[in-house]
């Protein structure tokens, strides 16, 4: 055999055989061992399952199986529409058939932006971020009854609850406080006692992020044209004249919005309130000033 | 999910509302403040959304005072709650008096989809498909504006060359392979019996 011919042959081939892929790429032959059943002394008596138990007695265990008794791990916890894990935040539900008893009761006053603060205020809900509660959800049951202007502020709302507001003349935005942030929303007061310097309210988590920049949602992060766009398209699917909030008596009221980094309307981060000598300390030092204002 | 017919709702928003805070509450602007993070100027005049008319073809815009809504008992199971609560919705509109569709759509419905109107003219639209009253409402303008949408005539759609050709090569494929298998089969058929 001439030294080139294997060359040729090799050549030729290499022209007609396909590109290496994934699909067509093996181990040279001999390399790899097939792992099979020992048979005999060593691989002997129980042959790799162990003694008793299910899988030696050839029955499947799922994985994350815990015996029988308890519910596996990943199963135990619901799974929410808005989580995008499996432990995600959960919101305390709040109907718009409470909001409206509680409004009609003379519990809430809608003179003022109503916020998570307020709501919790009221003494009927209970709220508490160490039980990875992300704040207050509204829901649409008692929607048909629902009929009091006002300016909500809350963490999740569905699309027919947020129709349910605007269509009774109000303004509703959804924000996402981080659980040091509603601690201190929730209870003021103890948070003044404390000394401590109002946070700057973090960013929602990544995963959350799309959820409160998007109009449909009236995210507090969302472009506020595209909002108005919104309105109109939702006030078409549901069927009711969606009213002018440029002629309302309420509209100062209405279009009152906190900043993403603000917990406490009229109060700006960094700042610590001093409820004994009634007095609020600002920063001075020109880098906390630059942090709080970032 | 809004849904397609709605998304169809052509509007051309020119937007710009000042989210201007009050006096009293202080200006607090942040590094990510809205005006920071979005461009849109907040000036002191504010424009609404505009309406969009149906004058050439109709856009999926139903003006709701000028459609009749009532409401009524619901059928079915369910008690003293289904008894005594109007959940049933009723749209109906005159279509003869309606301003708000096109007069070549009026007359469109009138030829060829008449069915769609009463004796008396009127198109009647009702749902009971929920429990809430508000989403009955929202189902019944849902379908209405399905139905208004279903008359509006469009051209065919004709398959563009690379998706006829992709059905041809199909075709050829599955001839060759019916072809392949008749052959096999009759060769099959000729080894039997006596050799």
């Amino acid at each position: 055999m001439s030294s080139s011919h294997g060359t040729v042959k090799a050549l030729q081939m290499l022209r007609r055989l396909p590109r290496i892929k994934l699909n067509n790429l093996i181990s040279i032959p001999g390399s790899t061992k097939k792992s099979q059943r020992g048979r005999g002394i060593h691989g002997g008596k129980d042959h790799g399952w162990g003694t008793k138990g299910p899988k030696h007695h050839n029955r499947h265990v799922p994985a994350g199986y815990e015996g029988g008794e308890m519910t596996p791990y990943f199963l135990r916890y619901p799974v929410q529409k808005w989580a995008k894990e499996r432990y995600d935040i959960s919101y305390v539900p709040l109907t718009l058939q409470s909001l409206q008893l509680m409004v009609d009761t003379g519990r809430l006053d809608v003179s003022v932006p109503i916020d998570v603060t307020q709501l919790y205020n009221t003494g009927l809900l209970r709220i508490d971020s160490r039980l990875e509660h992300g704040g207050v959800m509204l829901e649409e049951k008692g929607m048909d009854c629902f009929c009091t202007p006002m300016n909500l502020e809350v963490q999740y709302a569905s699309e027919a609850a947020i129709a349910a507001v605007e269509k009774a003349g109000g303004t509703i935005t959804t924000a996402y406080y981080d659980p040091y942030s509603l601690t201190a929303a929730l209870k003021p007061v103890e948070f003044f006692k404390k000394g401590q310097v109002i946070p700057r309210r973090f960013l929602p988590p990544q995963r959350h992020i799309e959820y409160y920049s998007d109009p449909r949602n009236r995210g507090y992060l969302a472009d506020p044209a595209l909002i108005e766009e919104q309105r109109l398209l939702l006030s078409q699917k549901y069927g009711y004249v969606l009213p002018d909030l440029e002629k309302s008596l309420m509209k100062e009221l209405l279009f009152q919005r906190k900043d993403p980094r603000q917990v406490f309307y009229g109060l700006e981060p960094g700042w610590i309130v001093n409820l004994a000598d009634k007095v609020i300390l600002k920063p001075t030092d020109p880098q906390l000033k630059e942090y709080y204002s970032s | 999910m809004i849904s397609r017919s709605l998304l169809c709702l052509r509007i051309t928003p020119s937007i710009l509302r000042s989210f201007s805070t009050s006096q009293t509450h202080q200006n607090f602007k942040s590094g990510i403040s809205l005006d920071k993070l979005y461009s849109s100027p907040l000036q002191s005049t504010d424009v609404k959304p505009t309406i969009p008319s149906n004058e050439t073809a109709f856009g999926g815009y139903i003006p709701l005072d000028e459609v009749d809504i009532s409401y009524m008992r619901s059928s079915g199971p369910g008690g003293q709650h289904v008894n005594k609560v109007n959940t049933k919705v009723d749209v109906r509109f005159l279509l003869k008096d309606a301003k708000w569709l096109p007069e070549s759509m009026k007359e469109n419905i009138m030829k060829k989809h008449s069915h769609m109107v009463t004796p008396s003219g009127y198109i009647i639209v009702r749902s009971d498909k929920t429990r809430t009253q508000q989403l009955n409402l929202a189902d019944a303008l849902d379908k209405l504006r399905a139905q208004l949408y279903s008359t509006v005539e469009r051209p065919p759609v004709r398959p563009d060359h690379y998706t006829i050709e992709v059905h041809r090569r199909r075709a050829e494929k599955a001839t060759r392979e019916r072809l392949r298998e008749k052959r096999i089969k009759s060769d099959v058929r000729q080894f039997r019996g006596a050799q």
